[in-house]
């Protein structure tokens, strides 16, 4: 077999070796355990050679690898969270061999056993709010007769443009507010490229909100009510994902 | 400490977990802002700069939330949108000129044919 290193999907607690056997990793590969005091670092084999510093410069730039390799690491870290606490970790986090894996969790052992007291029994939420594309200006319009007729077009335009900005940005502040206000923590992301994403229309609102387990039916009913509120806009939500908005290392 | 909890009772995406013969129907680019920008970072043995990668310097970060909300990110295109605020006072000088030239060329047109 060619030269193998690790590579290390997720850091959680309490898994049963059992629980895990049906999960795949990367490349076919089976996930494994490898357990230092109470934490379980989520692992399985990846070849060297695709995945050493000069591949993985050369591979993160095409958007099919990335794809597939971004799909399979958030399938396993998935996988895990929906069984025990999790701390996922960000992709291709590599290490030559298991000693190396120990090593690190023993130096991050306190910072992680506070993220994964932070995440247990929560779930991480995405909602997204679209405003929809203005309506086209119709063609029969005539042209500008003068150019003050079509300075002031412009202008009309730029102004109109401004407030759409601002009508937006205040219901994405509505929105944040009201399902923070049902959440354990909430952050706002950078909104999505639409050419990633295929919508269209502006995508004013992309928050992750983290919710206790229990609480998930009160986080769909305020919902509701953001969408009955905000009728003219597109609210699309989704989870539960694994909490990776929220694991964050305070002091690494 | 074997700990359950973490089953959610709703789940529509979550309801094939452990299928791993279809990918799951989240979409990529929620996939990729938590996987590429979220999640714990731990140095490994392998380096590697995620930071490096065109996709999430530009493009994930293109769109925009509010006015406010890019200058803080340090995006200002906007401003040489010649549709927008910054450009009213050159366009509007641009349009005097040209105005201007063309009253010239106009006076000095009519003066050729009148004669």
């Amino acid at each position: 077999m060619a030269e193998a290193a690790r590579y290390l999907y997720a850091v959680a607690r309490g898994t049963e070796p059992a629980q895990l056997a049906d999960v795949s990793g990367l490349r076919g590969s089976s996930v494994e355990v490898i357990r230092y005091r109470d934490l379980d670092a989520v692992v399985s084999d990846v070849p060297l050679a695709e995945f050493d510093e000069d591949a993985l410069k050369e591979n993160l730039e095409q958007l099919s690898w990335l794809e597939e390799v971004a799909r399979g690491h958030h399938e396993v870290v998935h996988a895990v969270s929906a069984r025990a606490p999790t701390a996922p970790m960000r992709l291709a986090t590599i290490f030559l061999d298991d000693d190396a894996v120990r090593r690190r969790l023993s130096e991050l052992y306190d910072a992680l056993v506070e993220v994964l007291d932070r995440v247990e029994r929560r779930v991480e939420w995405s909602v997204k709010a679209v405003a929809p594309e203005p309506a086209p200006t119709p063609v029969t319009v005539p042209e500008p007769t003068s150019g003050a007729e079509f300075l002031r077009r412009r202008r009309a335009q730029a102004d109109e443009r401004e407030e759409r900005q601002d009508t937006g940005a205040r219901a994405a502040e509505a929105i944040h507010h009201a399902l923070s206000e049902v959440s354990v923590a909430s952050r706002i992301l950078a909104p999505q490229d639409p050419q990633l994403t295929g919508i269209t229309g502006t995508m004013i609102l992309n928050g992750a909100y983290l919710v206790a387990v229990d609480a998930q039916e009160a986080f769909a009913a305020r919902l509701s009510e953001v969408e009955e509120t905000h009728g003219d806009l597109r609210i699309e939500s989704g989870g539960p994902w694994p909490p990776y908005s929220f694991a964050t290392l305070e002091s690494a | 400490m074997t700990e359950q909890g973490q089953v959610a009772p709703t789940r529509p995406y979550s309801a094939n977990v452990g299928s791993m013969t279809h990918p799951q129907p989240a979409n990529l680019a929620d996939i990729l802002e938590r996987v590429l920008d979220k999640g714990i970072i731990i140095a490994g043995d392998i380096r590697v700069n995620l930071l490096d990668i065109e996709l999430l310097t530009v493009k994930i970060r293109l769109l925009i939330v509010s006015v406010d909300k890019a200058e803080e990110m340090g995006i200002d295109w906007w401003r040489n949108d010649p549709m927008l605020n910054a450009s009213r006072e050159q366009l509007e000088d641009e349009n005097k000129q040209l105005r201007q030239r063309l009253e010239e060329l106009e006076s000095s047109n009519g003066g050729g044919d009148s004669g």
